[in-house]
């Protein structure tokens, strides 16, 4: 028998519970009707099956990460492309600025203007220019 | 011959302009209520470890153990965290869109460039600063075109490879919360009605005390609703964002048309209805 998926899992789990719905509504009907032993009995064993129910909404949980392992490793290349798409886009613009940059360095060389290179050079050097 | 070739130009330029100048608003705004939408996770008040420190709890008090008593939650921190990495990579993914959805991300600024060219002193070289402000602006157009146009067939290439395991991740994502935590707390309220039944059943106690254990019980049970409620809201905010992002990539070749718009508008509006629900649960 193969591995069970998350759904099968869920599936499983919902069917105990139901199970155990039922176990617990013939105590609850039939309490007047039951010895003390008896209900104690019936007790302990809707107990065990609300238990392995909710342990299997758990395992389902668990065994979500094996069957959407291909859908996460999609979502995340296209997720990281998206992000290099717009670093792109926003280097369109970085690319405009550092040309400002350069024209403004190349007039103050022209005229000769020491500050006018200062200023320059310095807005070049800045990491965001 | 120069008028020709003025002509073609401007015809050239329309045909871009016409093509690439899209709008891209509607999947940004989208993208931007999906974020809204999915974020509330982080404000859901039920996961899996609290429900097994709940559940750990109870059986301390049927016990009526407080010392001594240790909760094994193992197996409930790592669903949590499984539902967490889902959520997280979904939330990421919209925040990508958006990134790149954003109009004013190609609207580049000239100005400076225009400014330097046409103060610039380059000896021989003088150029008029109106011609500048022409080439200048013909310039960014034809730039926004062909980025525009670039920006449009990769989200249109990303929506068409992202849906479906964009789907796969909601549908797991809501498996996870209103399928198996939901499940978990129906057990949980099973656990407790079992418990109070002899409580409530037995004759041995005053009236008083069967009172107080009946009050007690529901009191607990109308909480734990509350919280599959929110749980319950969350899985309809899960629903309308893969509904929207189907509409989009069944509408994907024709990102400009009023219809489409209408539609992820609606998505929208649900998402934002479902998002403020939520916000009145947790206050």
């Amino acid at each position: 028998m193969g591995k069970l998926t998350a759904e099968q899992v869920k599936r499983l789990a919902d069917d105990f519970a139901h199970m155990a719905n039922a176990l617990g509504d013939y105590r609850y009907e039939n309490f007047e009707n039951l010895t003390n032993e008896e209900n104690l009995r019936l007790k302990e064993l809707h107990a065990q099956t609300l238990s392995h129910t909710t342990e299997l909404y758990t395992q389902s949980a668990i065994l979500v990460l094996d069957d959407a392992a291909t859908s996460l490793a999609q979502i995340n290349t296209i997720t990281l492309e998206t992000k290099k798409l717009y670093k792109k886009l926003v280097g369109v613009q970085k690319v405009l600025d550092r040309a400002t940059s350069v024209l403004t360095l190349a007039t103050a060389i022209i005229t000769l203007d020491a500050k006018g290179i200062t200023n320059s050079v310095k807005k070049l050097l800045a990491p965001d220019s | 011959m120069q008028k020709l070739l003025s002509n073609i130009l401007v015809l050239i330029l329309a045909a871009i302009t016409s093509t690439s100048c899209v709008n891209l608003k509607h999947v940004g705004e989208f993208s931007e209520s999906s974020i809204e939408g999915i974020e509330k996770f982080e404000a859901l008040s039920y996961n899996f470890e609290r429900n097994c420190t709940d559940e750990c709890l109870q059986k301390g008090i049927e016990k009526l153990k407080i010392h001594g008593q240790t909760c094994v939650c193992t197996a409930d921190k790592k669903a949590d965290s499984i539902t967490t990495l889902i959520y997280s990579s979904t939330r990421d993914y919209f925040y990508g869109l958006t990134d790149i959805s954003k109009n004013q991300l190609t609207n580049y600024k000239t100005e400076e460039l225009t400014q330097t060219l046409a103060t610039g002193d380059y000896g021989s070289l003088s150029l008029k600063e109106t011609d500048v402000k022409a080439y200048s602006s013909i310039s960014t157009i034809i730039l926004r075109a062909f980025t525009d146009g670039y920006r449009r067939k990769k989200i249109k290439e990303y929506v068409t490879r992202a849906n479906e395991p964009l789907q796969t991740l909601l549908h797991f994502l809501d498996l996870n919360l209103s399928g198996n935590l939901i499940g978990k707390m129906e057990v949980q309220k099973n656990s407790i009605k079992s418990f109070y039944f002899d409580l409530i059943s037995n004759t041995e106690l005053s009236i008083y005390e069967r009172t107080k254990f009946t009050e007690d019980y529901f009191r607990r049970i109308s909480e734990l609703t509350a919280k599959q409620e929110e749980l319950e809201t969350y899985s309809k905010v899960i629903k309308t964002i893969a509904e929207g992002h189907t509409i989009l990539y069944n509408s994907i070749s024709k990102l400009t048309e009023d219809e489409i718009k209408g539609q992820l508008a609606i998505q929208g509006t649900q998402l934002k209805n479902l998002s403020r629900s939520l916000n009145n649960k947790n206050q």
